[in-house]
C-alpha cells in the first residue's frame, strides 16, 4: 500500500510543483503525486477529491492513503453524490431540527431567534471490536467511580489509606457534606454518566473528562439517527449499525427498579428547570418518550418529609426524581436560599430516602478535573484491575514542579480550571499571547488547586460537509451509561461533537461546536 | 395531570382559538372593505378597539390605512394582542406542556411559530394579496385543529383544551355582537338590512346557516336568536355553553372535590340562563343587560375553573 507523507508548505509551493513529485492539495497540503492519483481515482470527481487530511492527526476514515474497512460503504456510496444533492441533505437535516423543535433560542434585540445546534450529515463511525473495548473500559470506570463516591460519603477508607490526598477532597467545591452519610438507594450514586472520549494520534481512546450529575447530549444521539435514517435509509441497512433507539426504554426501566416504595405503579417524573433553559428540548423529549411527567420545582411540593406533586386530583406521591437541575438549586433550605427553581425540604425527603433523586446529590466531587487524575487509583484500588482506558496525563498545579514543568512548556498545554465545563476559563497554550499567558499563570498562582493542566491531545479528524466540500474536523465522543440494581448498561454508540471551526480542539456547543451521528458497526 | 399542564393546555386552545377568530374577523372586514357602499365605514377603528390594545393615538394613525392596520393587528409585537403575540404566546404553552401534548400537534404549533417569524412575513399585508396571507394562516390553524382532534388522546388533558377553546368562542361572540347591537342602541326591533348582519355572520362563519335557517324578513332578531340560542350553529352561546359543559362535566367527575363542586353549580346556573331563554326574554331584560351578565358569568366561571383546578404556583 502506498504510504502517505503530508508536509506543510514552507518553501513557494510553486517550486514543490514543478519538480513534478507533488501536488498542492486542498489546504495548502501537499500530497506525493501517485497518492493523488489513488485519491482521484477513489474519489471520481466528487466534493471527496478536495479532502486534505491534516498532518499529525489520527483521521478516522482515512489511513496510509485509503478508506478505513468500516468506512469503505458509505464513502463508496457519498462520493456517487453531487455537492448539490449532499447541499440537500443538509438542508433537509436543518429543516428536520427545526421542524421538531430541537432549538435554543438566542434572545436579542427583545426578539427570540430559533437556533439549531450544527449537525453534520456524515456519520463517525466506529468498529464493533472498538466499541467492546469501550464499553468495557467504561463499565470498569463507573463502577470504580460508584465506588468512590461511596467512600468518600461514608467511611473514607480511600483518604485514610493515602490513595487520594485528603486536602484535595476537602478543598473541594463539589465535596457536599449535606449528603455525608446519607445512602442512596441500591447504593447506586451514578445513574446516568456521559463520559467524554477523544483518541488521540496514536489511535487509542482516552477519558478526557467524567460527567457524573448532568450529563446532557443524549437526545441529541437519538435524533441524529432518525435523521440520519430520512438521508441515508439505505446506507444505515446495508452497514448494521447497532440500534440506540431503546435508551428511553432502558433509562424508564431503570428509574422505575430504583422506587424505594412497594407499589405496582411508582410515580417517577423528570424535573426540569424550565423552558428557558438551553436542554429543555432533551427534557421534553426524554419525559415523552418515557411517558413520564415533566415537572418544574413549582409542581412539586413537601410535606412530612415526602415529595408530591400538584396534579387536577389534588397531591400525589412522587417516588423517584429524574433532576435536571444542578446539585446547588434543588433545595433552597439547603443549598442556595434564593433559588426557585427548586423544592423546599426537598433534601429532607431524599435524607429520610423516601425520594430518590437521579443523580445523587454530590457526585461533583467525583467529576472535579483535579480528582479525575486520581480515577485510574481508585480503579487499582476498588476493583484491583489496571484501567481498560487510559486517562489524559493530568498535572495538578498545586505541584510546585509540574506547575514548572507546565509553564515552561505551556506551548503544548491546556489548562482548565477544577470547577468549570464547557470550554469556558481554559488556557490553550498553543493559540495564546504571551501577555495572556502570563495573566493566566497569575490567576493560577493565586489558587493552584483549582487549576489543573493536560497535554494538548491531538483530536482525531472526521470529514465534516463544510462550504461545499469535505473538510477534517477534530471530534471527541459521549457514549452514555445507564447503571441500575441490574448492572452497567451502555447503549451502543454516544454523541459525537465535532469543533466546526478550522483547526480547533474545543468541540463543545456553546464554542461553535456541532455534532454528528455516531454508528457502531459489525466488523 | 399536573396543575400546571391542564393551565398551559387550556391556555393554547384560547390562545389558538383567539387567532382563528381574529383572522375570521379580519378577512371578512378586508374583503367587505373592498365594495363600496356596503353599510361598513371603511374605517379599522372597531377592529383596532376590540381586538388589540391600541392607543388612542395609534387609533387615529392606522383606522383608514388598511395595510398599517392590517399589520398591526397581524404582526405587530407591540401589539399584545396581534397574531404573532398570540401564537407565540401559544407555543410557550405548548413548549410547557410538551409531554402531554402529541408530537404531532407540538410540530404544527411549531410550524405556524417559525411560519410567522420567517424573514418578510408581513410583506404579503402590504400588497394587494393580504387575503392570500391571512387564507394561509387560516390554513394552518385549521390543520392544527385537525392535528389536535386526529392525534389527541380523548383524556383530561383533552378536556381542558376544549374549555379554553369553547370559552375563548363564547366570548368572541359575546363581544362581536354587542359590537353589532350597541350600534343600533340594542333595540331588537330595529330592522336593520341583512347587509349590515352579514358582516357579522360571515365573521363569525354562520351567514351560510342563516339563509338556510331562517326565512322571514325579521333579520335582527334571527341573528340575535342564531348567535344566541341556536343550538346548531358552533358559534352560539348555546352550543359553547353546551360544550364547556361536556368537557367541564369530564373534567369534575375524575375530580370530585369541594372547589369543582361550586364551579359546577355555577356552571350550570349560566348555562340555564342561555338554555332556558328565549329572545321575549332577552326583550323584557334588555339586550344589554343579557349581555353584560353573561360577560360577567363567564369572567367569574374562568377565575373558578383557575382556583379549582391551576392552582400550583
Amino acid at each position: 500500500m502506498a504510504k502517505v507523507y503530508l508536509f506543510r508548505v514552507r518553501r513557494p509551493a510553486a517550486d514543490w510543483e514543478k519538480s513534478g513529485k507533488f501536488r498542492i492539495f486542498g489546504n495548502n497540503v501537499l500530497l506525493p503525486t501517485h497518492f493523488l492519483t489513488n485519491i482521484q481515482h477513489m474519489t471520481g470527481g466528487s466534493p471527496f477529491e478536495q479532502y486534505p487530511l491534516r498532518p499529525g492527526f489520527w483521521d478516522e476514515m482515512i489511513s496510509d492513503g485509503s478508506v478505513r474497512p468500516e468506512y469503505r460503504h458509505t464513502f463508496d456510496t457519498l462520493r456517487q453524490l453531487s455537492a448539490e444533492d449532499l447541499h440537500q441533505k443538509d438542508k433537509l437535516a436543518a429543516e428536520l431540527f427545526m421542524s421538531q423543535g430541537i432549538t435554543f433560542t438566542v434572545y436579542s434585540e427583545d426578539k427570540g431567534i430559533e437556533r439549531i445546534f450544527p449537525f453534520d450529515i456524515l456519520p463517525r463511525i466506529i468498529r464493533g471490536s472498538e466499541w467492546d473495548l469501550i464499553e468495557t473500559g467504561i463499565r470498569q470506570r463507573l463502577q470504580a467511580l460508584n465506588l468512590f463516591l461511596s467512600d468518600i460519603y461514608g467511611e473514607q477508607q480511600i483518604l485514610k489509606d493515602g490513595v487520594i490526598p485528603a486536602e484535595l477532597i476537602a478543598s473541594c467545591p463539589q465535596y457536599t457534606r449535606q449528603v455525608h452519610g446519607i445512602r442512596p438507594a441500591h447504593d447506586i450514586h451514578v445513574h446516568i454518566a456521559g463520559i467524554d472520549l477523544i483518541r488521540d494520534a496514536d489511535g487509542k481512546y482516552y477519558v478526557l473528562e467524567d460527567n457524573l450529575r448532568t450529563p446532557s447530549g443524549v437526545s441529541y444521539m437519538l435524533e441524529n439517527r432518525e435523521v440520519t435514517k430520512r438521508l441515508f435509509p439505505d446506507l444505515l441497512s446495508a452497514n448494521r449499525v447497532r440500534m440506540v433507539g431503546n435508551y428511553p426504554l432502558l433509562l424508564h426501566q431503570n428509574l422505575l427498579s430504583l422506587a424505594t416504595r412497594q407499589i405496582a405503579h411508582p410515580v417517577v417524573v423528570l424535573m426540569t428547570p424550565g423552558v428557558f433553559n438551553s436542554a429543555y428540548y432533551e427534557h421534553t423529549f426524554l419525559a415523552r418518550s418515557m411517558g413520564i411527567p415533566l415537572v418544574e420545582g413549582r409542581d412539586l411540593v413537601v410535606d412530612n418529609h415526602k415529595v408530591y406533586m400538584k396534579t387536577t386530583q389534588g397531591l400525589r406521591q412522587v417516588d423517584v426524581i429524574y433532576r435536571r437541575i444542578d446539585d446547588e438549586f434543588l433545595d433552597p433550605l439547603v443549598f442556595k436560599p434564593d433559588s426557585i427553581l427548586g423544592v423546599p425540604g426537598l433534601m429532607s425527603a431524599y435524607r429520610k430516602g423516601n425520594v430518590v433523586l437521579v443523580n445523587a446529590v454530590g457526585n461533583g466531587v467525583a467529576d472535579d478535573k483535579a480528582v479525575y487524575a486520581y480515577v485510574p487509583d481508585m480503579i487499582r484500588y476498588y476493583l484491583n484491575e489496571e484501567p481498560i482506558i487510559s486517562n489524559v496525563p493530568t498535572y495538578q498545579l498545586s505541584d510546585p514542579d509540574a506547575f514548572r514543568h507546565v509553564f515552561d512548556n505551556i506551548g503544548s498545554m491546556v489548562v482548565k480550571k477544577t470547577d468549570q465545563s464547557g470550554g469556558y476559563g481554559m488556557l490553550m497554550g498553543n493559540k495564546t499571547t504571551e501577555e495572556e499567558v502570563i495573566a493566566y499563570r497569575k490567576q493560577v498562582e493565586a489558587d493552584p488547586r483549582n487549576f489543573i493542566a493536560q497535554p494538548i491531545i491531538k483530536l482525531s479528524t472526521v470529514p465534516c460537509f463544510l462550504d461545499g466540500r469535505w473538510q477534517p474536523r477534530h471530534v471527541d465522543l459521549r457514549p452514555f451509561a445507564l447503571c441500575g440494581p441490574d448492572g452497567i448498561r451502555i447503549v451502543p454508540g454516544g454523541l459525537t461533537r465535532v469543533a466546526l471551526r478550522e483547526g480547533s480542539l474545543v468541540v463543545n456547543s456553546s464554542q461553535g461546536g456541532g455534532s454528528k451521528d455516531t454508528w457502531i458497526v459489525e466488523d | 395531570m399536573l396543575s400546571r399542564i391542564a393551565d398551559s393546555l387550556y391556555w393554547l386552545d384560547r390562545y389558538m382559538e383567539r387567532t382563528d377568530n381574529i383572522l375570521l374577523i379580519l378577512r371578512t372586514e378586508y374583503v367587505l372593505s373592498l365594495d363600496e357602499g356596503t353599510e361598513r365605514s371603511n374605517s379599522w377603528q372597531p377592529v383596532l378597539e376590540h381586538f388589540t390594545t391600541a392607543n388612542r393615538a395609534q387609533l387615529d394613525a392606522l383606522s383608514m390605512n388598511t395595510p398599517e392596520a392590517l399589520a398591526f393587528v397581524v404582526a405587530d409585537t407591540g401589539n399584545q394582542n396581534s397574531l404573532r403575540a398570540l401564537l407565540t404566546r401559544a407555543r410557550e404553552n405548548a413548549r410547557g406542556a410538551q409531554d402531554q401534548i402529541t408530537k404531532e400537534v407540538w410540530e404544527q404549533v411549531n410550524h405556524i411559530y417559525h411560519s410567522i417569524h420567517a424573514d418578510g412575513f408581513e410583506d404579503g399585508l402590504k400588497d394587494r394579496d393580504a387575503v392570500r396571507l391571512l387564507d394561509g394562516m387560516t390554513e394552518m390553524t385549521t390543520l392544527y385543529r385537525g392535528v389536535a382532534s386526529g392525534t389527541m388522546p380523548r383524556s383530561i388533558g383533552w378536556s381542558f383544551m376544549n374549555i379554553g377553546k369553547h370559552t375563548e368562542r363564547c366570548m368572541t361572540t359575546l363581544d362581536l355582537t354587542d359590537r353589532y347591537l350597541r350600534a343600533m342602541d340594542y333595540d331588537l326591533e330595529d330592522q336593520k338590512d341583512i347587509l349590515y348582519w352579514r358582516q357579522l355572520l360571515l365573521s363569525l362563519s354562520g351567514y351560510e346557516l342563516h339563509l338556510k335557517s331562517y326565512r322571514n324578513g325579521q333579520h335582527t332578531r334571527n341573528v340575535v336568536d342564531q348567535v344566541f340560542f341556536n343550538r346548531h350553529f358552533t358559534r352560539s352561546l348555546r352550543y359553547t355553553l353546551d360544550k364547556i359543559g361536556h368537557y367541564l362535566k369530564d373534567v369534575t367527575d375524575a375530580n370530585p372535590t369541594q372547589e369543582s363542586e361550586v364551579l359546577n353549580r355555577f356552571f350550570g346556573r349560566m348555562h340555564s340562563r342561555v338554555r332556558y331563554a328565549d329572545l321575549d326574554l332577552i326583550g323584557e331584560v334588555t339586550p344589554e343587560a343579557f349581555i353584560r351578565q353573561m360577560r360577567d358569568d363567564l369572567l367569574r366561571f374562568t377565575n373558578l375553573l383557575a382556583q379549582a383546578f391551576f392552582s400550583y404556583a
